[in-house]
């Protein structure tokens, strides 16, 4: 469904990604797992398109300059070049690290700018199938998304992403910052959305524990470059990953 | 006596709210600046008479062509000068006032002053009490509403208007959402001016056109969104009542030169006392915390 081939990105001369190819299959859940700086988030960008956006940016005002190498293919088209919105159309939607949401905005308000790209009916759709996924959303539906817990305002988040219909849904650091508890739901919740949906799912994450057990398939990146992969529960035991990843 | 006061600040404070609500649109609920906003309106009432007076259009045809024309050189400025600036706010600002200060000035250039150059207007007069008002202020009174009551519908419930509640908050996770953002801000840009067109025609009839007034509206708009709070269609229709009276009562009781100091001065207290304004949806959060 998508591959990334020999991909390579550099932030001015500091490279974040160094040449990484992967593929995901349909229906699959595929980890990225790696620590801080590893090139998780530009890895994420890239397939999204995003990069292109803020290469477009960095370079209208002369900042920092963004090269970007390599291909990405999506249903077997190169869709290196295609914009993020799109790439949206197509299918690839991703939730960006620290809950993306609009904070000024109502929950309900928050989900109706994601279904920009639906019908009304789909948007309704949307809407139930957000609050039956997460019931805390329901609770607040009028309240300002900024006002939510941290926790919630991912749950919203991923809610947003599942509006627009994706084929393939990216989940940047989606347990970033969550208490342990918030973490075991929203592992749930994810696990939910792919048996529920089957949309195949990519999520980067440096706290791989809850979630390794649940990957078909796990590449493990350090400094941009791949250094393990293999299927999750098999990386489980894996002593490498215990020593680096679940501080044992 | 009072009674004129009433019935006069109302239909001044709705002459405030018609040329608030179209910058509101760009500035306030897109987030793209658009400072050639009062140069976008006056040039509105110049096509139209041009239509009228140099084309001798219909009034039908020129009125509606007007407001298309300004729209659709509001999309150009967005598209070959504001994309460039794009996400540098301050640029945005200078950009778009200089090519205002463009358009004004080069219809003053071009010898568009006189007494000569007046829109069309309804004829006729009432009486509400002991009050006489005309038929066109009362015209621009369900102008504003019809326009005001458009507007919430238009960015509340349907996907272009969400749309540019969204491209203001957070651009890229509009795009992650399918959002044309640039295509998005262009439209709001050439809505925006198309609302300032059709509030310049109602209004534009109660005098002449002057290139002066183009400053004017600007300032007018800038206070109206600001005091109301950026991004509020409730804070607009409230901010514009407030200075609206504040501008009759300062007419009435003082003398009609101080009233262009009202608007300056309602910016200035409300960016001391609460700087998101009257009911602002940006920046409550930060306020709060």
């Amino acid at each position: 469904m998508l591959a990334v081939k020999e991909l390579i990105v550099f932030y001015e001369n500091a490279i974040a990604v160094n040449d990484l190819s992967l593929e995901v299959k349909q229906g699959q859940i595929v980890g990225v797992i790696g620590s801080n700086s590893a090139g998780k988030t530009t890895l994420m960008n890239t397939i999204s398109g995003l990069i292109l956006d803020m290469r477009l940016k960095e370079r209208r005002k002369g900042g920092q300059r963004i090269t970007v190498m390599g291909q990405v293919f999506f249903e077997g088209a190169d869709i290196s070049q295609t914009p993020a919105y799109e790439r949206a159309r197509a299918g690839i939607v991703l939730c960006r690290e620290r809950h993306p949401i609009f904070p000024d905005s109502s929950v309900v308000e928050n989900l109706k700018i994601a279904g920009y790209l639906r019908t009304r009916a789909q948007v309704r759709q949307g809407l139930e199938q957000a609050f039956a996924l997460f019931p805390n959303l329901a609770r607040w539906r009028r309240r300002k998304a900024g006002f939510l817990s941290g926790g919630e305002q991912q749950m919203l988040a991923i809610g947003m992403a599942l509006m627009v219909g994706p084929k393939l849904l990216l989940l940047d650091e989606p347990l970033l910052g969550l208490s342990p508890a918030m973490q075991t739901q929203l592992v749930e919740a994810i696990k939910e959305v792919s048996s529920r949906t089957g949309v195949t799912l990519v999520i980067a994450e440096q706290f791989a524990r809850p979630l390794l057990p649940w990957l078909d398939f796990a590449y493990v990146i350090e400094n941009g470059m791949l250094t393990l992969t293999g299927p999750g529960p098999e990386l489980m035991t894996n002593p490498e990953i215990k020593s680096a990843y679940f501080g044992v | 006596m009072l009674q004129g006061t009433l019935i006069y600040g109302l239909i001044n404070s709705v002459v405030l709210m018609l040329v608030a609500l179209g910058f509101s649109v760009t500035f306030g609920i897109s987030g793209v600046a658009n400072f050639a906003y009062g140069a976008l309106y006056i040039m509105a009432g110049y096509l139209a008479w041009l239509g009228l007076h140099a084309l001798h259009l219909p009034y039908w045809l020129a009125a509606p062509g007007a407001v298309l024309i300004t729209a659709g050189v509001a999309a150009l400025i967005y598209w070959f000068i504001l994309l460039r600036v794009r996400g540098l706010v301050v640029s945005e600002v200078i950009a778009t006032f200089g090519v205002g200060l463009a358009i004004l000035e080069l219809f003053r250039y071009l010898g568009f002053i006189g007494f000569e150059y007046t829109l069309p207007q309804v004829d006729a007069s009432y009486n509400i009490g002991e009050t006489v008002v005309d038929a066109q202020r009362l015209l621009i009174v369900a102008a504003g509403l019809a326009l005001a009551g458009f507007l919430w519908l238009f960015t509340h419930h349907t996907k272009v208007g969400l749309a540019f509640r969204g491209i203001a908050q957070d651009e890229r996770t509009s795009l992650t959402l399918g959002i044309n953002t640039d295509k998005i801000a262009a439209f709001s840009v050439a809505f925006g001016a198309g609302y300032a067109a059709l509030a310049a025609l109602v209004i534009l009839p109660l005098g002449t056109i002057a290139v002066n007034e183009g400053y004017n509206v600007l300032v007018n708009a800038l206070a109206v969104c600001i005091v109301g709070g950026l991004g509020s269609t409730v804070g607009i229709i409230v901010a514009s009542l407030l200075i609206g009276y504040a501008q009759i009562l300062t007419a009435t009781y003082l003398e009609t030169h101080w009233m262009m100091i009202v608007s300056l001065v309602a910016i200035l207290l409300i960016l001391a006392i609460k700087p998101s304004g009257l009911f602002g949806v940006h920046k409550e959060l930060e306020e709060r915390i």
